[in-house]
């Protein structure tokens, strides 16, 4: 085991100014949709399979909101500057604040959506069918 | 330990990460990076460095003593360097193939696949837990049919310093012949893709003819953008749940399902469940083509 240790100090070191520099490169900035397209291609990529029949991007491309045909609804949310879809819970409360849309279970998440929130106001998500964690490949 | 070319190309790997930082940051591609994406993977490269150091003496013992109860003993001679090059590669490809068509291996193998970006510092992401899952069974074969230890686990070195260089959405495309031959980073962001066409594809480790021989290989055709990750996205940074989720995940199903289908949540295809409640790959595969068909129709 000689010389395992410096190496692992070494390579701690390394990791350390890299991630650093890719900070201080500025490769923090958030996530954004460029259009409905996008956030619709990947929509279509949610486990199970998500087809948008009714979506609204937020102002900023920060986030998206859709529904289905069968009234299941989802959510595209910033992941560093990449996005995942989450599913709304089945009756899960959709309010809106001063154009902002709000869901109950995702305190975090504020859809600016302008005149637009009040369309998405009451909607009824239908409950999606158990989304476990287990994953396929890439 | 015997000698280890990985070890040497440590500094070379951070040079080329700091080489790509900077081409992304002068073309414009801002979203190449994600700094807390790029702390995980090397934490994950960092952890797996570890995680070697701690099993290294076993897989060498293991492969010591397959050679031993060999009929065969090639020794050190020249030509069995390209030779045992080639076969581990072979080795390699029916080990990964494995580690994505076996819930038990790709419980090991996710966390390299579990980023959504593609470039050099995902390379670093390899398992913590390969030789828990039994990986090295792959390479006893070579073992067995007479290399040396020491000359398998230098071939398997510099595979994976091989593979180090592909991760990158920098280099495009590369002269017709080195694409028909070789890995390249065009195959193996097919590899890295989520995208229905390309789920389980281009297994590859070095050289992709594996993958035409096999019936595995998908062209990067352009038609649709590459999205990199997992089916399902693991949404968090987090260390721990990036390198465990799959053994958990995996453990959970076991523990909930009925008796008889509890062994093939281990060693089915991941997605696969006894009540067709998820998807594999191939089933998303399928779904793909239909809704494309259908849209074709219209
Ligand atoms: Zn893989
Ligand atoms: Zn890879």
């Amino acid at each position: 085991m000689d010389g395992v240790a410096p190496q692992f100090l070494g390579s701690l070191l390394a990791v350390a100014a890299l991630v650093a520099l890719t900070y201080i490169m500025g490769f923090r900035q958030a996530g954004k949709l460029e259009s409905e397209a996008e956030a619709r291609e990947l929509f279509r990529l949610a486990p199970g399979g998500f087809e948008p029949a009714d979506l609204a991007l937020d102002h900023d491309g920060a986030a998206a909101i859709a529904r289905d045909e069968q009234g299941r609804v989802a959510v595209l949310v910033p992941h560093g500057n990449q996005f995942v879809v989450r599913p709304v819970k089945g009756g899960a409360a959709i309010t809106a604040r001063g154009g902002s849309l709000l869901i109950a279970d995702m305190p975090r998440l504020r859809l600016h959506l302008g005149d637009n929130a009040r369309h998405w106001v009451g909607t009824r998500a239908r409950g999606w069918a158990t989304t476990d964690s287990n994953a396929n490949s890439g | 330990m015997p000698f280890d070319p990985v070890a040497y190309a440590i500094p070379v790997f951070v040079a080329m990460i700091l080489g790509e930082l900077i081409w992304s940051r002068r073309t414009g591609a801002g979203h190449a990076y994600e700094w807390r994406d790029t702390g995980t993977s090397l934490a994950i490269g960092l952890g797996s460095t570890i995680a070697g150091a701690l099993t290294g003496g076993l897989t060498v013992a293991l492969l010591v003593a397959t050679h031993d109860i060999s009929p065969f003993a090639i020794g050190w001679v020249w030509w069995a360097w390209p030779l045992c090059f080639v076969l581990d590669d072979l080795a390699y490809y029916v080990f990964h193939r494995s580690a994505h068509r076996v819930r038990w291996f790709w419980a090991s193998h996710v966390n390299h696949h579990s980023s959504q970006h593609y470039n050099l510092s995902t390379a670093l992401r390899q398992s913590w837990t390969g030789f828990f899952a039994l990986s090295f069974i792959f390479r006893l074969p070579l073992a067995l049919a007479g290399f040396e230890p020491g000359m398998i686990l230098v071939c398997a070195g510099l595979n994976l310093i091989y593979q180090f260089w592909i991760h990158t959405e920098v280099v495009k495309r590369l002269p017709r012949w080195f694409e028909a031959v070789m890995n390249t980073p065009s195959h193996h962001r097919v590899h890295h893709a989520v995208n229905a066409r390309y789920l389980d594809r281009n297994y590859a480790g070095t050289f992709i003819v594996w993958d035409r021989m096999f019936g595995t290989f998908a062209a990067e055709d352009g038609e649709d953008r590459i999205r990199y990750g997992i089916v399902n996205q693991l949404g968090t940074f987090n260390l721990a749940y990036a390198v465990f989720h799959e053994w958990l995940g995996m453990a959970r199903d076991v523990w909930h399902a009925p008796w008889r289908h509890k062994l093939s949540y281990l060693w089915r295809v991941p997605g696969w469940s006894h009540d067709g409640s998820r998807e594999t790959s191939d089933m998303i595969r399928q779904r793909w083509q239909r809704s494309r068909s259908s849209q074709d129709s219209q």
